[in-house]
């Protein structure tokens, strides 16, 4: 079975002429739940949007599922229907996301965008809700919604796809310590079922906790570690050099001492 | 790392008794105004969602039907008809569970005016001669240019009336099914959800903005410079709206969107939406065939 993904010597420049990525070589394999973390700007999202096929690299190549990921594949039908639906990709911004006039609309959204009957859709949407515990919100317009509503409906959108492979940007940001639980959690279960994920994050303890490998960005935009998550986060040098983690003074009543932090 | 150091310690004084409040600036004006504009968005749901007359309506039907009554506003010209239709707007906000003072004032203070405004010149001897019921020299008001301007007035007072009951007892998803539903391309339709969205997204931003400049504002500046800073916000909307606008299309295309959208809604009439509709046509009828007859006269 061929890897989900693989990228060989991926860069992409922007217009502008400033490197996102450079030199990107990346093979994930089905089942894998990947957490790629860095820090602002080192090229995450940019990462995650490659592998979606929402942007395209200057140089290098990237394959999905054994098939060349290209524009031109994208723009034949049945590759770009098979593709979508085995790969789901929650945004950062919740807001831009939701889209559709309410919660059930956009929910149904991605299965009926796929071809599915409206039976089925119907049956996804509300299993989806009930799980998310959004199923009384399904009425609502998203921009009524609060920030960890949004989300949960943003989660939510992907799943009824029931994606192969999940591709989630900051999934934790934004969210109350309830809700950053109920998301650990829904990634244990995906990771049970032998889906495929990768979670772009700068959260090294979301990360430690939820994937079983981990991917290192640097600033410079190139991978500088990729291992599992206990070998990487071994690396104090490195995680200090990339700005994933910093040294903090802290006071404890009268005594001053100073130790590594991750945020 | 340093910061200046502190400049003001100890208590603040109060400000003295009795002094003028300072006219607002342009920049909180426009805060306000778009704060006020995201609540009118929620009052409104809140308003479609209540158990009225119109709201207890199919969409289509009550699209269908108000849309008849805005083209029966079109068709009939004579003043008491449009009288009638003027008055039907607050009596359906009434029986909707609105104020229909509110209604009124709603569309008389804005439609209404606006229409006054455009129409009174016509209403002069200048543009409309006939018999002087004003005297006011070179620009008397005669009696065929004001009811020329009481019928344009009115008609736009009526049609627009019709328009807020839409706005008032659907809730914006509903309305977008109705237009669905009556053969709009899906295309218009998500791109008319995508904006309302947008529009209360950008909204907010704008007035997140104002706020936060506000709050490390100590005096505002000139009017002229007031208006600067608002129109830097204006461009600021249009770029960050368009990146927004690539972001979503991005979004809905790693959700499978090709072209077409499909939705999940269904809509169903009862007899209720049929014996509606059938009154509302057989009204509108009659009110032409009214107003025929009254202009025969």
């Amino acid at each position: 079975m061929s890897p989900d993904f693989e990228l060989e010597g991926v860069c992409l420049d922007y217009r502008s002429g400033i490197r996102a990525l450079d030199s990107i070589r990346l093979t994930i394999n089905p089942g894998e739940q990947v957490a790629v973390v860095g820090a602002n700007g080192s090229g995450k999202s940019t990462l995650l949007k490659i592998i979606d096929g929402l942007a395209f690299p200057t140089s290098g190549s990237v394959k999905a599922f054994g098939a060349p990921l290209t524009e031109d594949a994208l723009e034949d039908l049945a590759f770009r229907r098979e593709f979508r639906s085995r790969v789901g990709f929650v945004f950062q911004e919740a807001d831009v996301q939701l889209f559709c006039s309410n919660a059930r609309d956009e929910l149904a959204f991605g299965p009926l965008q796929l071809g599915l009957d409206e039976a089925e859709v119907e049956r996804r949407v509300n299993d989806v809700a009930t799980q998310l515990r959004i199923d009384k919100l399904l009425d609502r317009p998203p921009y009524s919604l609060s920030g960890g509503e949004k989300k949960r409906l943003a989660i939510g959108s992907v799943l009824t796809m029931e994606s192969r492979v999940l591709l989630l940007d900051e999934p934790s940001s934004g969210l109350d310590p309830r809700s950053q639980v109920w998301l650990l959690g829904v990634l244990e279960t995906w990771k049970k079922e032998g889906r495929t994920a990768v979670i772009a994050t700068h959260d090294l303890s979301a990360a430690a906790e939820s994937a079983d490998r981990m991917v290192v960005l640097s600033e410079d935009h190139v991978v500088v570690a990729d291992g599992p998550p206990e070998e990487v986060l071994a690396q104090h040098e490195l995680l200090l050099e990339v700005n994933l983690i910093h040294e903090h003074a802290h006071r404890h009543s009268s005594v001053t001492h100073t130790h590594s932090h991750a945020h | 790392m340093s910061f200046p150091a502190l400049n003001c310690q100890g208590d603040i004084a109060p400000a003295a008794p009795g002094r003028r409040r300072r006219r607002r600036s342009l920049a909180r004006r426009t805060a306000d105004s778009l704060n006020r504009a995201i609540s009118e968005v929620f009052e409104n749901e809140e308003l479609a969602g209540r158990p009225g007359l119109l709201q207890r309506l199919d969409a289509r039907v009550k699209l269908a039907s108000i849309l008849l009554l805005a083209v029966t506003a079109s068709l009939v010209h004579s003043v008491w008809t449009l009288l009638l239709l003027v008055c039907a707007g607050p009596a359906l906000a009434a029986a909707s569970q609105a104020s229909a003072a509110s209604f009124a004032r709603k569309v008389w203070s804005s439609a209404g005016l606006l229409a006054l405004l455009l129409a009174l010149p016509s209403a002069t001897a200048y543009i409309t001669p006939g018999k002087v019921l004003v005297p006011l020299g070179a620009v008397s008001l005669t009696e065929p240019g004001l009811m020329g301007a009481a019928t344009l007035v009115l008609r736009v007072v009526a049609a627009s009336g019709f328009c807020l009951l839409v706005i008032w007892t659907m809730r914006w998803t509903e309305l977008l099914h109705a237009l669905s539903a009556l053969r709009l391309p899906g295309v218009i339709v998500a791109t008319l959800a995508m904006a309302h969205k947008q529009i209360l997204t950008l909204l907010r931003t704008v007035e997140q903005t104002h706020l936060a400049r506000e709050s490390r504002l100590v005096s505002p500046g000139t009017t002229r410079e007031e208006r600067a800073w608002v129109t830097e916000r204006m461009a600021f909307v249009v770029r960050k709206s368009l990146k927004t606008a690539d972001d979503v299309y991005d979004a809905m295309l790693a959700r499978g969107y090709s072209g077409p959208v499909r939705t999940l809604v269904r809509l169903r009439t009862t007899p209720r939406d049929w014996t509606w509709l059938t009154l509302c046509a057989v009204g509108c009828a009659a009110l032409v065939l009214v107003d025929r007859l009254l202009l025969a006269r």
